[in-house]
């Protein structure tokens, strides 16, 4: 096989998929690959009897994923929210691969999706010159996930303008999707089901209308629980960041990482860690990845510009720049951070003075 | 359960675990609608206290239903509150914890859930299974882990128990917590061991009464010991034998749909289809209380957890408040208000009357303090009178007491047993759910009046976490000054001024970053508000902050003056206190004044400075200057709120600037009468007129 830049989870995985299918001895719902028991497994890893360890694809809350795979069962439309660089997407991929063994039924939501993308296309050859007929029709992935009964994935649902995501409505409800020209209509086998993923903080997002909404059960994905899980993320990723930029700086200083991590936790949780003063969010999500950003621009600052080391100075525009979204009041809300808080710890008084610069 | 198996025993005695002391106040419980608690207390001191609340669905409470219903005596068997009323938090093994964690379980109260509460099985078998249960468990422990306090109470049960079975002939049955059944199985020690252990157990006067109690107080964060998370969701199982789930899900639709939130019947239909799956997928028998929270969750509240609290709050612990009826013996919180109104001889008029309190003397400060406490509890017995001002030191109150008041007090007997501590109860209470700046500010300022260090602490707590939540500016300033001059003054009423400067300087760090965005294009009316905010916030600054806190809301001025698009009242008063304060110079307010049309600034600069406008040549220059350079329709604007500034001044005021104006300034004075510009002035002046 050809080396390819990233394979998809059915690929990559394709011996715990099997390990697990062989293991499975639960009923499966029709046409799923696996029974949602073993679903979970491959999700939250495990062990098998005979012995193949499967590795955890999402680490968090079992219950979250239990509930995703619930969903999915009672054939109800499945929608994962979170901020960026909570594992929606991986999560996604990794419960179509599962369960249909097939991750690639994948919509991409941007503001120029069209209802092709999620109906159904022509090929205007074939439709001039036979007419209107089976042949010239051009499925979307919605539509062959209808007719397999496979999962289909649908990113960034509320990217997508409001009036494309609303054709889901029919699909979703009715189950079946009408082709006017043919004057037929396509019903979805069972199997058939939806797994969207949404940003709810980002902007240039279109709100999902109520009457879409209902249609999806929502699991919202939270960032990661503890700080010390959140800050070996970030070390991780800075320095694979770091090599693949071929930056001349050092890692990151554990240090600085923490203090980054800390103060994004502290102030998308509304409080600081010990819990004793209460503070604003600003606008902006304040994701991992935004913190993984936070340090390697850092990083890009101290190696060209700096001595080669992570320092509050390098750190402080960076931090500016990811908390202060709107000029107004994320400015507000940036300065009250620094008088109520940073000014107050005392080993932070390098980055109290390098923001206040 | 608890029904069915005395239904099928029916025993000639039924022993619960309680304080025997309540024995005689079991005749009650006919009149009583749960959730009640049992509340006993130590005769010479109401203070030291307990609670035993029961819900509708709490066994030893279907057992006493039983027993009434079928005229058949209760005894309370649990070692006497005379000698537990001091011990407090015995930490011991977690019995279920250990069985549900052997079973492969993760949450004991799912455990307990799954085997004992869904199973079917006969309740004599199950009763006899978990008693087998508990035994193996406890054959694993050491005596030591049981706790001296668990030896006692049992070694008092058994001690009841043969009691029991002497006094009668027929089956004695025992209601009591699992864990303690082993210990009650024959073959039973000795008499002598028991009597051993128990010699030498405090007695003391104990009495009690039952209190209403309601299912908030029940669920383990109110803090009375063994409480259960959810009552709300145990109620309803007890309740609903069948269609559990999907009555569930259309009480929580009916719960959002109050709130005008979206909960369709369909929502609630794909509800209850996730909670059975999902338990499905759990390989439990039928959805608990996780799965159906976690469905309610993913489809009634779109992932969104604040929808999803309100179900919490108003079902799975629901707001059901007991009751007792007019017979049973009144409570110590009534007690107390006796013996306190005996102490300091304020009796229960029906009649109206004045009474003046000279805080200095201690008997008036105890009145003002019972006053305002029984104010708090919703017995406004005395309201102040605050027309007459009578300095810090004395206070007026308008006193009748109204025959309504004693079902307050017996309602609030389930928030303690003293009126001090009670108050101090309600107001934490009322602190933890304070949610806007000027309700926690409220609630500290009660406190401190109060006396109650408790809820002072949570005030200023309450008041931290609002302030850090209010995005308003103003909100947070106008807490400001009543805090100050608690600060300021507050040395009366005996809190530590220190606690509540610190709450200020919170409030003032908080508010003074905000202040400046606060007045951006805001209209007059906020604009108006904006100005007394500033200027109170100043006053209260000057009062009582420390030096650093005074320079941050100088700083703020200073970016309210410059900030462009603020509201010219507001910014025009930072200006002059700035100004005042030598920050600013004379020029920069002249530039400042010139370049704003808008004459809002012009009267929020002057409004109360006529001294200083009739004083200080350069300011009156300076204004004289801007007031003719204005055009025509500029003047016209400028007319009215200027008036309104000018006419707030004292007459004498108004006088002084009156020949400021007339006196020396204007140099040019020109002996030819001209015509023309008094006829321009003349028809201008009726223009306006």
């Amino acid at each position: 096989m050809t080396a390819v830049l990233r394979p998809t989870a059915e690929q990559e995985y394709a011996v715990e998929l099997e390990a697990l299918r062989v293991a499975d001895d639960r009923q499966r719902p029709p046409n799923w690959r696996m029974s949602p028991q073993a679903v979970v497994k491959y999700v939250l890893g495990g062990t098998l009897p005979d012995g193949t360890v499967i590795t955890p694809k999402y680490v968090g809350d079992r219950r979250l994923v239990e509930v995703a795979v619930g969903t999915l069962v009672t054939d109800r439309a499945l929608l994962l929210v979170g901020v960026p660089g909570t594992a929606k997407s991986w999560l996604s991929e990794h419960l179509a691969a599962a369960i249909s063994g097939d991750s690639t039924l994948v919509v991409q939501g941007t503001a120029g999706t069209s209802e092709d993308q999620v109906r159904y296309g022509w090929n205007y050859a074939r439709l001039i010159a036979e007419g209107p007929s089976d042949q010239a029709l051009v499925p979307s992935p919605v539509l062959r996930g209808m007719r397999t009964g496979a999962v289909v994935r649908v990113e960034e649902l509320t990217r997508m303008p409001s009036e494309v995501q609303d054709s889901f409505i029919t699909v979703l409800s009715e189950k079946s999707l009408p082709v006017p020209e043919l004057n037929t209509s396509v019903q979805a086998v069972p199997g058939f089901t939806v797994i969207a993923t949404a940003n709810d903080r980002d902007r240039g997002v279109n709100q999902m209308s109520s009457a879409l909404a209902r249609r999806f059960n929502t699991v919202v994905l939270p960032p990661p629980a503890t700080e010390d899980d959140e800050v070996q993320i970030v070390v991780t990723r800075a320095a694979q960041l770091g090599k693949a930029l071929e930056l001349p700086a050092e890692p990151p200083a554990l240090d600085e990482v923490r203090r980054v991590v800390r103060i994004f936790r502290e102030l998308r949780n509304g409080s600081t860690v010990d819990g004793r003063t209460q503070l604003k969010s600003p606008s902006g999500s304040l994701s991992t990845a935004e913190a993984i950003s936070v340090i390697a621009s850092g990083m890009a600052l101290a190696g060209h510009f700096g001595d080669g080391t992570l320092g509050a100075d390098e750190l402080a525009s960076g931090l500016l720049g990811a908390v202060v979204k709107d000029r107004v009041s994320d400015a507000a809300v940036w300065e009250e951070y620094l008088e109520t808080v940073v000014k107050e710890r005392a080993e932070w008084r390098d980055l109290y003075r390098a923001c206040r610069d | 359960m608890v029904a069915a198996a005395l239904e099928r025993v029916r025993p000639e005695v039924v022993l619960i675990e309680g304080p025997p002391e309540a024995d005689a106040l079991t005749r009650h419980v006919p009149d009583l609608t749960p959730p009640v608690a049992l509340l006993l207390h130590d005769e010479s001191d109401p203070s030291t206290a307990a609670f035993w609340p029961f819900a509708s669905f709490s066994p030893e409470w279907q057992a006493m239903t039983w027993a009434a219903r079928n005229g058949v005596p209760v005894r309370f068997f649990d070692l006497p509150a005379a000698a537990s009323l001091d011990s407090e938090g015995h930490g011991s093994v977690d019995p279920i914890g250990l069985l549900a964690e052997a079973a492969g379980f993760d949450d004991p109260e799912r455990w307990w859930e799954d085997v004992v509460e869904h199973s079917a099985s006969d309740p004599i078998d199950l009763a006899k299974a978990v008693a087998e249960a508990m035994a193996s468990v406890r054959a694993e422990v050491s005596t030591d882990v049981l706790g001296e306090h668990t030896l006692l109470r049992e070694a008092y049960m058994r001690r009841s128990l043969r009691q029991s079975l002497k006094d009668f002939d027929g089956e004695v049955a025992v209601v009591c917590g699992a864990w303690h059944v082993p210990a009650l199985m024959p073959p039973l020690p000795t008499a002598t061991s028991d009597n051993a252990l128990l010699k030498g157990l405090r007695r003391r006067k104990i009495s009690g009464t039952w209190v209403p109690w309601s299912h908030g107080q029940l669920a383990a964060s109110s803090g009375y010991g063994a409480g259960v998370d959810s009552p709300g969701w145990y109620a309803h199982l007890w309740e609903h034998h069948d269609d559990v789930v999907p009555r569930w899900f259309a009480k929580a639709c009916s719960v959002l749909r109050a709130e005008d939130l979206p909960a369709s019947t369909a929502s609630a239909v794909e509800a209850v289809r996730l909670a059975d799956t999902l338990a499905a997928l759990r390989e439990r028998p039928s959805p608990g209380l996780s799965e159906v929270t976690e469905a309610a969750l993913a489809v009634l509240c779109g992932g969104d957890r604040v929808p999803l609290q309100l179900v919490h709050r108003k079902l799975v612990v629901g707001e059901r408040l007991g009751s007792v009826g007019a017979e049973v013996p009144r409570s110590p919180l009534a007690a107390d208000l006796a013996r306190l109104r005996k102490r300091l001889r304020l009796p229960a008029s029906l009649e109206p009357r004045q009474l003046r309190l000279d805080l200095r003397k201690d008997t008036d400060r105890e009145r003002s303090k019972l006053l305002q406490h029984l104010e708090v509890l919703g017995v406004p017995w005395g309201k102040p009178d605050r027309t007459s001002s009578l300095g810090t030191f004395a206070e007026m109150w308008q006193l009748e007491w109204n025959p309504a008041f004693e079902v307050a007090v017996a309602v609030a007997a389930r928030h303690g047993t003293t009126v001090e501590q009670a108050a101090s109860t309600v107001l934490c209470t009322d602190a933890e759910e304070a949610d806007r700046v000027a309700v926690a500010s409220g609630i500290l300022s009660r406190a401190v009046g109060c006396e109650l260090p408790a809820a002072v602490e949570a005030g200023r707590k309450a008041l931290d976490r609002c302030a850090a939540k209010a995005t308003d500016a103003l909100e947070l300033l106008g807490a400001v000054p009543s805090l100050a001059r608690t600060v300021r003054y507050g040395s009366v009423r005996g809190t530590d001024p220190e606690l509540l400067r610190v709450a200020l300087h919170g409030l003032l760090a908080r508010g003074a970053v905000g202040l400046p965005l606060a007045c951006r294009g805001v209209d007059d009316e906020t604009g108006e508000q904006a100005l007394s905010v500033v200027d109170d916030a100043h006053e209260a600054v000057r009062l009582a902050a420390d030096e650093p806190h005074q320079q941050t809301w100088w700083r703020a001025l200073t970016k309210l003056a410059a900030e462009p698009d603020a509201h010219g009242l507001p910014a025009g008063r930072a200006t002059r206190l700035l100004w005042e304060a030598g920050s600013l110079d004379t020029d920069a307010v002249a530039v400042r004044l010139h370049r704003s049309v808008a004459s809002a600034f012009v009267a929020g600069f002057l409004r109360g400075s006529a001294t200083l406008l009739a004083a200080d040549p350069r300011l009156f220059g300076l204004i004289d200057e801007w007031l003719t350079a204005l055009h025509t329709p500029d003047f016209d604007d400028a007319l009215p709120l200027l008036r309104r500034a000018i006419s707030e001044f004292s007459p004498a005021e108004r006088r002084l600037l009156g020949e400021r104006v007339t006196s020396g300034a204007v140099e040019r004075v020109d002996d030819e009468w001209d015509d023309a510009i008094a006829a321009r002035l003349v028809a201008r002046i009726r223009e306006l007129l």
